[in-house]
């Protein structure tokens, strides 16, 4: 199974690229799905507490259960206005 | 600017890399009917926390912000005794002065314009996935901002598969 990921704003840039494909096992969240591209860059890791995720463009608990093909984003802060 | 969507009545939703029409916004919700529009505009500041500001870049997760804002206009309608609402962000590099965010709404008395213009850019900074990097001399940085509410956890939360 496969996840569309974005990534915005300074996590855009720790990431080192706005959005990838990443592969998932059935059952698993978005707080794994967070966890398996922490492996890929470290330093996402410190950012977990303060990011909000994104499930097909609506807020969503990290413990949502994914399925395939959802686009997921890690959502820092915002500051519009 | 692009995507136009009307949404209630004849709200107006815009988000874009061009100059905002503030005189075009004003005009689009002032109907006969109304006794009051409220405009919001906000504008690009030269500095910030005792900082120079240069200029600003603004980005967004472009889709979803886009719904975000409709959902704010929508939802004005429901909480105030408003007529109609006009949103517009701008995203891409904003010089000193120009205005990043405007809103306009009208109303038949003034009370729940002024209410409904406040909630709405209020609610904008909290929920809209807008990002402002900030350009001073010496570097640039993510401005502070606000995590956005998410909804609890529900068993619903499951997918259909």
């Amino acid at each position: 199974m496969q996840a569309r990921v974005l990534f915005f704003g300074k996590l855009k840039e720790i990431a080192g690229a706005p959005e990838r494909s990443v592969e998932f096992r059935p059952g698993e969240t978005i707080a794994e799905l967070f966890e398996r591209c922490a492996s890929q860059k470290p330093e996402l890791a410190a950012f977990r507490s303060s990011v909000v995720a994104s499930r097909n463009q609506e807020f969503a608990p990290w413990t949502t259960v994914l399925a395939s093909g959802d686009e997921v984003a890690f959502l820092p802060p915002v500051s519009g206005g | 600017m692009s995507p136009v969507t009307p949404t209630h009545n004849d709200d107006l939703v815009l988000l874009g890399r061009e100059p905002i029409s503030a005189d075009a916004l004003v005009r689009h919700v002032r109907q006969s009917h109304d006794g009051a529009v409220v405009t919001f505009d906000g504008c690009v500041r030269n500095h910030s926390r005792g900082r120079a500001t240069l200029y600003l870049e603004y980005e967004s997760y472009e889709s979803m912000a886009f719904e975000k804002m409709k959902e704010i206009a929508a939802s004005l309608h429901t909480l105030f005794a408003i007529d109609s609402v006009a949103i517009a962000h701008r995203l891409g590099r904003l010089e000193i002065g120009e205005t990043s965010v405007f809103i306009a709404v009208s109303a038949p008395h003034r009370k729940a314009a002024f209410e409904a213009c406040r909630h709405a850019i209020d609610t904008l900074k909290k929920t809209v996935p807008i990002w402002k990097k900030e350009f001073f001399a010496d570097g640039a940085i993510w401005a502070d901002g606000e995590l956005p509410p998410v909804p609890a956890a529900t068993p619903a939360a499951k997918p259909a598969s």
